[in-house]
């Protein structure tokens, strides 16, 4: 209740002009009321919170999250009874209503009139009921002009009786107060609580990190413009060692495996570069068995010494130095046959410096197509400068190098769980059993595990420790560090699993260090020793359509729009040097015709890629017309998906309003046939899942027919039926059916508890 | 909070939730390249998601219709339908179960409920379901009253009533302004031209589905919002068909008097009713709004008692040459007029004829051909000075 009150006067400051009305009679009720009337009239007023919830509506739409717009739905209401128990309220009431007549005659001419009819009305009801004889003088100062400020204080009496309706009614009651009082909060609800929460330590490990950092500072800027210059002798020696680490690998060898390998196994020397020195665990990072071509890599060896480092390796003027050995060649795979190169071809890094055929040797066909990227000019003349000054030092400004580090060290939790421990008890809690960041492989193929089993929370996590180990852990940010092509994979997953947790200012945080991931550290180039030979951008072309589509979510859909606009024109220059027979960066091409016919096919669907982002970055910004035209640019590219996105722009027009041409759109998918229901002409349209038909049975009044077919739908295939969206409508009609909603919303967290990972959002069995 | 003497536990539950058209479930797509580190998975779950229109996951726009999350906004025009469902929450047969579901509005209270029989019993954990519908006519506080009653097992009657408050705002703002298109040369069609500027005011999207002006009986209307172009009509509005969040968009419609007003155009004076503005929209998932503005009043423009209007008149003269022009005088005052005809010459124009002579008299509402001849001395345009020279002076009789 005090939660509410506070919430509900932050509303009331929120409301519209349009309650003017309803406030000054708030204002009119003594002081002692005002705090329950200013409650009770945000719960009847339906139309009160229009404005606000409006907003809500656009952002959680865009956000996708249930959260802001869970309990609105239900109409609520004041429960009057006529019960003779209430003349002593009632006596309070009309004090009180006394106050309020007078300025509400005054408001509106028609108030009394209609009163007067509702009076009558009245009457004759409860002379029907006949439960009372005092009915109907009560009646009437019920009916007075602000019978609302009775009704309210009586609903609160309703409510604090804990009757049956309290379970459901005091909690829809609570929540839209709270939220519209905060709707940020809603935004990233329980999860981000819980991560803001463990946020707390934060401030504890940043002093920690500057201190640790303020000694080594110095030295860095120093080194820093050495950085891609010094080489180190390889060691091979640690390849035994941590053979005696390493886990029966159950991943396939491939080229790239060994290419993470060379990284790791030439810095063993370096492990500060890449890993955290204070890490105590022992970590296995297996390289990522996709990042490759197919052809098996006979260089393999497989795990990375990671726990085996000493603090006292921890030489902070090497974690600025980007120190590798020629050995790292085996990076560099690996289509063509003569996959072992000599070292002295590796020195000729740059395009146009070096000789094509050299540059073709010791680049694979695969990764020059999925790498390429055209740099800015400033990016461009760094990656130049390091690639002729061979023996001496390239001076990059700090502020052009990327210095991610994790800003956040865990968001694991499970709210499932947290739920079940708060309504089914410690025992049945206990059976909930979900795998964390710690009970799988400490590698990519537990990484996944964690991301197939819908574990997302904790795979955040594990991708924290990885990154840990590659030196980029907590507190690390805004360190000098240097950058592989997995550990930008690593970040990718990271920040992808926090894009679909919906937890975006998280991912907007620890994103900020990669700005617009062009600076040169992020390219094969700036790294000449580790990967000889290598062009192209380390970052992953999935993880800039993220990071420009992270905008959107957070509210600045122009700036994602802007983004995929840049990243649109590289994809368009790229394509344009292909047709004109250049590589792709625009350089001379030594590229067979099949190799350059797979390039522009790549890009071509990178860029239809990139349509598709715009086309749904419109979409949110709801403008339809440019949206719709998005789509049917995004056919172009993948003309295999017309008939979906035709009956996705027939939804956009639906949507708008626009039947007419949203049934042309359609026609070619379902057939257009109309019901009888009033309710729902247009819907018959969409009446494809189940879920909709349900839907629609609500509309046509068949409320109960609507549960059985939900239910048995989700009793059928729990598995893709436990969504957030059918358990929405399924508790929402719970809701609607009876006041007992609570029970049957608990067994479905039952169902969900022995289904679903931790990234369930358990917002939608609106529980909470 | 204190809790005041006891609250008897009613049997029965009543849950009213409006039923605001469903929404689209959008998802969040996120996707990866085959090569990057998750491989297909990604993707993958994107399959796996029901949500998801299958075969085009990235598309954001699903087709999982969802519940509505709030009770929205509520216009005029639109209509306002709503769930009404009576459960039995008890563990006994409950009877003669009366639900009664009336909306008060600030000027009148209307009964929505689809019957108004009692229902005999209701078992345990069944339900009384209604649907209501309701075109909301008002701005301002609507309260739908839900009234419930029934009577025990143990012969007990019971009566509760819920109320639920909502506020219904206004969705469009209509400006409208006329034009009169009679310039000197136009007497003969009498058209007026009504520009009519509409403006969403809305938090959402709005298809205009119609927009037009039922012309009082006096007139004829031309719509003038789309185009012919190569056999087509295009609207003027290109394919936008629909008015964004404070858009505002500007109709023209062009009124003619019918024959038999513009035989007596004259007659039109004053406060003359125009017709009306019919808006029809759609908005989410086909929800439809209807609204008719009240009559439109067009204050013609004022003639004076006695109203010149040209017939005819040459293209161009010769100078020095006398021509022939044809005016109408029209009597538009309420009362007989005498009238007598003065010519002034100016330096540029001359009259033949006589001046002072007498018309004779003119009836109201009825109106006089007069041929004259004029002749002018001097090269170039010469229409502004024409008929100040004319002068027509009514007398009273």
């Amino acid at each position: 209740m005090e939660n509410a009150k506070d919430s509900d006067h932050s509303m009331t400051k929120e409301s519209p002009p349009a309650q003017a009305g309803a406030e000054s009679i708030t204002k009119q009720a003594p002081p002692e009321e005002q705090g329950q009337l200013l409650y009770h009239e945000e719960t009847i007023d339906l139309g009160g919170d229009e404005f606000g919830s409006e907003e809500n509506e656009t952002v959680s739409e865009d956000s996708n999250n249930f959260a802001d717009k869970l309990n609105e739905h239900m109409m609520e209401s004041v429960l009057i009874s006529d019960s003779p128990n209430n003349s002593e309220d009632d006596v309070g009431d009309l004090g009180c209503l006394q106050e309020v007549v007078e300025p509400i005659e005054g408001n509106t001419d028609h108030r009394l009139d209609s009163n007067t009819t509702e009076k009558e009305e009245m009457d004759v009801l409860s002379n029907n009921s006949e439960t009372d004889g005092d009915d109907t003088p009560r009646d009437v100062s019920d009916m007075t002009p602000d019978s609302r400020a009775s009704l309210k204080e009586d609903s609160t009496r309703e409510e604090v009786e804990g009757t049956s309706t309290l379970g459901n009614a005091g909690a829809e009651e609570l929540m839209p107060g709270g939220e519209s009082a905060d709707p940020e909060e809603q935004g990233s609800d329980l999860s981000s609580s819980q991560s803001s929460s463990r946020d707390e330590p934060v401030p504890v490990c940043t002093i920690f990190s500057q201190s640790n950092s303020a000694p080594s500072q110095p030295h860095l800027f120093l080194h820093d413009g050495f950085e891609s210059q010094m080489v180190k002798s390889p060691s091979f020696s640690s390849a035994s060692e941590t053979s005696a680490k390493t886990p029966p690998q159950v991943v396939q060898p491939s080229p790239s495996l060994s290419k993470f390998f060379g990284d790791t196994i030439n810095t063993n020397s370096l492990a500060s570069d890449f890993f955290d020195s204070f890490t105590t665990s022992t970590f296995i990072s297996v390289s990522n068995p996709n990042a490759g071509s197919s052809v098996p890599e006979k260089l393999s060896s497989l795990t990375a010494p990671l726990g085996e480092e000493s603090p006292d390796s921890a030489d902070p003027s090497y974690s600025a130095g980007m120190a590798r050995s020629e050995s790292g060649v085996s990076s560099a795979s690996l289509e063509i046959p003569e996959s072992p190169k000599p070292f002295s071809q590796i020195q000729t890094v740059f395009a146009g410096s070096d000789d094509p055929f050299a540059t073709a040797l010791s680049m694979s066909e695969m990764d020059r197509r999925n790498d390429a990227w055209i740099p800015s000019q400033g990016t461009r003349g760094v990656l130049i400068s390091v690639a002729t000054q061979q023996g001496s030092t390239v001076f990059v400004d700090k502020e052009n190098l990327t210095m991610p580090g994790l800003k956040f060290d865990n968001i694991q939790g499970d709210a499932v769980k947290d739920l079940m421990l708060c309504f089914l008890g410690e025992k049945a809690a206990a059976k909930r059993q979900v795998l964390n960041a710690s009970s799988v492989e400490q590698s990519f193929l537990g990484l996944k595990q964690l991301i197939s089993c819908r574990n997302w929370r904790a795979a955040v996590d594990l991708c924290g420790r990885l990154l840990t180990a590659h030196g980029q852990g907590y507190g690390k940010s805004g360190l000098p560090t240097s950058h592989t092509a997995d550990s930008l994979q690593l970040w990718f997953v990271r920040l992808a699993l926090l894009v679909k947790l919906g937890l975006f200012q998280n991912a907007e945080v620890e994103f900020e260090p990669f700005r617009n991931l062009d600076q040169p550290d992020l390219y094969y180039e700036y790294y000449p020793h580790v990967y000889p030979g290598r062009r192209g951008s380390m970052v992953p072309f999935s993880m800039r359509i993220l990071h420009a589509e992270l905008q959107q979510y957070l509210g600045n859909p122009q700036e994602s729009l802007d983004r995929l606009h840049r990243v649109k024109t590289v994809c368009s220059k790229i394509l344009a040097n292909l047709e004109q027979g250049l590589a792709e960066d625009g350089g001379p091409s030594s590229v067979t015709p099949e190799s350059r016919q797979a390039s522009i096919q790549l890009w071509r669907s990178r860029l239809g890629r990139v349509l598709y982002s715009m086309a749904n970055c419109l979409l949110l910004m709801k403008d339809y017309v440019l949206a719709v035209d998005a789509y049917r640019a995004v056919i172009r590219y993948y003309p295999e998906q017309e008939p979906q996105l035709l009956s996705g722009i027939g939804r956009i027009l639906l949507q708008i309003g626009d039947i007419k041409t949203a049934e042309k759109h359609v026609f070619s998918q379902y057939g257009w046939e109309q019901t009888a229901g009033s309710a729902c002409l247009c819907m018959s349209v969409l009446l494809q899942a189940n879920n909709n038909a349900a839907v629609c049975l609500l509309y046509l009044g068949k409320l109960k027919d609507s549960l059985r077919q939900l239910e048995a739908m989700v009793q059928q295939d729990p598995k893709h039926y436990l969504h957030e969206s059918v358990l929405f409508n399924l508790t929402t009609m719970y809701e609607l059916e009876s006041s007992r909603s609570m029970q049957k919303k608990q067994s479905l967290l039952e169902a969900v508890a022995g289904k679903e990972g931790d990234s369930f959002n358990t917002q939608c069995l609106k529980l909470a | 909070m204190e809790v005041n003497p006891p609250k008897q536990e009613h049997l029965l539950a009543l849950k009213v939730m409006r039923l605001t058209k469903p929404t689209l479930f959008t998802n969040i797509p996120v996707t990866c390249e085959e090569k990057d580190l998750p491989g297909d998975l990604f993707n993958q779950l994107m399959r796996d998601d029901p949500s998801t229109v299958h075969g085009a996951e990235i598309l954001m726009l699903g087709e999982m219709l969802t519940l509505p999350q709030n009770f929205g906004n509520i216009f005029l025009g639109e209509t306002f339908s709503s769930y009404i469902s009576v459960h039995n929450d008890s563990n006994q047969v409950v009877k003669d179960i009366l639900v009664k579901a009336d909306l008060q509005t600030s000027s009148q209270r209307l009964n929505l409920s689809a019957s108004n029989a009692a229902v005999a019993e209701l078992k345990p954990d069944c339900c009384i379901d209604d649907v209501i519908h309701h075109e909301v006519k008002e701005i301002g506080t609507h309260i739908l009253v839900c009234a419930v009653s029934y009577t025990t097992q143990g012969g007990e009657k019971m009566y509760f009533r819920k109320f639920f408050k909502f506020q219904v705002l206004k969705p469009l703002d209509v400006k409208t302004k006329f034009y009169n298109a009679e310039s000197d040369l136009s007497s003969v069609t009498d058209e007026v031209f009504l520009e009519a500027q509409i403006q969403n005011i809305t938090t959402s999207p709005m298809f205009m589905e119609k927009v037009s002006l039922e012309p009082s009986i006096m007139y004829n209307v031309t719509e003038l919002n789309s185009v012919n172009q190569a056999g087509e009509c295009v609207s003027t509005f290109g394919s936008r068909a629909y008015l964004q969040p404070m858009d505002t968009r500007q109709y023209l419609y062009c009124l003619k008097p019918k024959k038999e007003f513009a035989e007596k155009a004259g007659i039109i004076k004053g406060v003359t009713v125009i017709g009306k503005l019919d808006i029809v929209w759609k908005t989410n998932l086909g929800e439809r709004g209807r609204l008719q503005t009240s009559q439109l009043q067009r204050m013609a423009p004022g003639y004076g008692d006695v109203r010149l209007s040209l017939e005819a008149i040459p293209d161009t003269v010769n100078l020095e040459e006398p021509f022939h022009i044809t005016c109408k005088i029209t009597n538009c005052s309420e009362r007989t007029m005498d009238l007598v005809l003065e010519m002034c010459n100016t330096n540029s124009i001359h009259w033949c004829g006589i001046s002072g002579r007498q018309l004779g008299k003119l009836h109201p509402s009825s109106s006089l051909c007069l041929a004259l001849t004029l002749l002018s001395s001097v090269q170039g345009l010469q229409v502004c000075s024409l008929f100040n020279d004319f002068k027509c002076i009514g007398a009273n009789l």
